[in-house]
């Protein structure tokens, strides 16, 4: 690590955030800058109100800055509009959210799938990646079943397939055992874990320090600004 | 082309999923489409009927009456009218009647009272009458010399006044006419170019003269038959031959147009019901663009999570436009069928001939389309401006 060639896969210079303005203005993220690089297996911490969830708008590219540039993979997202960064979205980065957030009305199948539209593929590569991605997270043989017919851990396991599917360089988790169980929460993370590549940063948000523990990297948060970057020896 | 066939079976999953909602959308440009194609559908087919009937008919029979210039009472045309009638190349059969005024027809002397408030038309006729109009004889048979005799009092009842004197086919009877018996020799059928006739009585123009016309009796209508394809210059031709040099002028009218002019009510009909569907339509756009716009609002999330998967703003309006084309199509179908089966329906009843024009079918679904197209506009552009960082409620 510390290649001085190797470029981030996303870059946060000099960004910040105001909501509102005039007397109303609140300052979410103040001067905020932050590298991550490929194989980076980083955890973003904080009490809430730190900013936290703002950042992961921004790091995410749902968002944008007041000021600062934001950068994925070398392009610069705080000067495109809106279509481009929708495209560098889907091809850069896939979400993993607390609450699942799967089309209710789609198998898990059709929700995998939901994130290969419009890429020009044949239905047949569609399907053919959408159930590669289920059974790297065990649940081919439930590819039929809507959200309502599985479990917690399995629909997020679903949003898993969903997120790493399109083969993303940046995987983004938004408190993502926040809803689960201890026991599932832990599958979750060890395929989270299993998703790390030299070629793939993983971004996980949340305030559960044992998920935060699990991280190589950990960056801590107060009052809308980084405080900590720390780097874990690994045993 | 790949990205408009997923955009389709994304609409087609959406809309499968809301089974009622759909149904709902549906209803609308349904109910339209349907109403207005079994509106045109119904009249064209009735007109089908007529044209079919008037070709049955033929269209070659054309009435000449007596007009006259000076605005006389009972203008008559020549004695030798079926003469000079005769003399145009083009007529191929000529008959002559005479329409008689205030005489009163009773089936029996007793029913006086009741029957003279019921004028029933009498006229005097010719031996040519049935087979110039070409209409059978239901019973007995028409006027012939043997009538033309002296003292003769025969007559011929239209179908219509038959069953309203309760005539049996074969029966030996007489009716009145004002104080004079005369024996009812047949019974005419049904003269669908002239429906008068099915009230009317007949007698023959020896008789009229004797019982009821004080001068020598002259017809005042010819009924004329001209060679196919020449009905129009055959009218012309009759004027002058049956006119010239008389005091009288002669109208003519092909007894066809006649028929035709009368269907021109149900048009009128059949604007107010095409009127109506295209408020159902209108109303069912409404309704499409209500019921989705909750939609929007019911999804936001989908629509968060499709835009976080890199959907852009024009892909997910695309989205809902999609599926309002798809209601629109699935909708304009649904009423083609619904209307061909309510034609079928009445056609079948009536006794019509089935007469859709094409054009009616993929006018109805672009009609259903076009307006389901409107109605998604708004839904679809709120559901593209929704911010997926809203929708999303990020932790």
């Amino acid at each position: 690590m510390g290649d001085a060639d190797v470029q981030p896969v996303l870059e946060l210079e000099h960004v910040s955030r105001v909501y509102g303005d005039g007397d109303a203005a609140v300052t979410a993220l103040h001067d905020v800058s932050l590298r991550v690089m490929p194989g980076d297996f980083l955890s973003i911490m904080g009490p809430s109100g730190s900013g936290k969830s703002t950042m992961l708008g921004l790091l995410g590219c749902l968002d944008l800055p007041t000021t600062g540039t934001i950068r994925v993979g070398g392009h610069e997202v705080t000067a495109m509009d809106d279509a481009e960064r929708s495209r560098v979205r889907g091809r850069e980065i896939g979400f993993v959210f607390q609450q699942f957030h799967l089309i209710p009305h789609l198998d898990a199948m059709g929700n995998v799938e939901t994130a290969l539209l419009y890429r020009g593929l044949r239905p047949r590569e569609r399907r053919d990646r959408a159930m590669h991605a289920l059974d790297r997270v065990g649940l081919a043989h439930r590819h039929d079943h809507r959200p309502v017919q599985l479990s917690g851990g399995e629909q997020q396991r679903v949003a898993l397939a969903r997120a790493l599917v399109t083969e993303p360089r940046i995987l983004l988790g938004d408190e993502p055992t926040g809803a689960l169980d201890s026991k599932n929460a832990e599958n979750v993370m060890e395929i989270f874990a299993s998703l790390q590549s030299p070629e793939r940063a993983v971004v996980l948000v949340t305030h559960d320090p044992g998920v935060g523990a699990a991280a190589e990297r950990r960056v801590r948060m107060r009052d809308g600004e980084i405080v900590a970057d720390e780097r874990a020896v690994r045993a | 082309m790949r990205r408009v066939r997923e955009l389709i079976t994304v609409a087609l999953v959406g809309l499968f999923a809301r089974k009622v909602r759909t149904a709902l959308l549906l209803l609308g440009p349904t109910i339209g489409v349907a109403a207005i194609i079994a509106a045109v559908g119904l009249t064209d087919s009735a007109k089908g009927d007529l044209k079919r009937k008037v070709a049955e008919l033929g269209t070659n029979l054309i009435e000449a009456s007596a007009a006259s210039a000076f605005g006389s009472q009972n203008p008559v045309l020549p004695t030798d009218a079926v003469e000079r009638a005769r003399t145009v190349v083009t007529v191929d059969g000529v008959s002559a009647v005479r329409e008689l005024s205030d005489i009163v027809v009773t089936p029996y002397e007793e029913a006086t009272e009741k029957f003279e408030v019921v004028p029933v038309p009498v006229l005097a006729a010719d031996a040519e009458l049935p087979g110039v109009l070409q209409v059978p004889m239901i019973s007995g048979r028409w006027l012939d010399p043997f009538d033309e005799g002296p003292g003769v009092r025969s007559a011929v009842i239209g179908i219509g006044l038959a069953r309203e004197f309760d005539y049996l086919p074969g029966e030996v009877r007489s009716i009145v006419l004002d104080d004079h018996e005369y024996a009812v020799i047949g019974v005419l059928g049904q003269v669908e170019l002239e429906p008068a006739f099915d009230n009317a009585v007949f007698i023959s123009f020896r008789a009229a003269d004797d019982d009821f016309v004080e001068d020598d009796i002259q017809p005042n209508k010819l009924y004329v038959r001209a060679a196919d394809g020449t009905e129009s210059d055959t009218a012309e031709a009759l004027k002058v031959a049956v006119g010239l040099g008389g005091p009288t002028e002669v109208n003519t009218e092909l007894k066809s147009e006649a028929l035709e002019l009368a269907s021109q009510s149900d048009r009128q009909l059949q604007l107010i019901v095409v009127a109506m569907g295209l408020l159902a339509i209108v109303v069912g756009g409404i309704g499409i663009a209500n019921v989705m716009s909750i939609s929007v609002i019911q999804r936001s999330s989908e629509i968060g999570i499709r835009r976080a998967l890199g959907h852009t703003r024009g892909t997910i309006a695309l989205q809902f436009l999609f599926e309002a084309i798809v209601v629109g199509v699935l909708g304009g179908m649904l009423g083609v069928l619904t209307g061909v089966a309510a034609i079928g329906v009445g056609v079948a009843m009536a006794g019509w001939v089935f007469t859709l024009q094409p054009v009616l079918v993929p006018g109805g679904i672009i009609l259903a389309v076009a307006i389901s197209v409107l109605a998604g506009l708004y839904p679809a552009v709120r559901a593209a401006r929704l911010e997926p960082l809203e929708t999303l409620r990020l932790g």
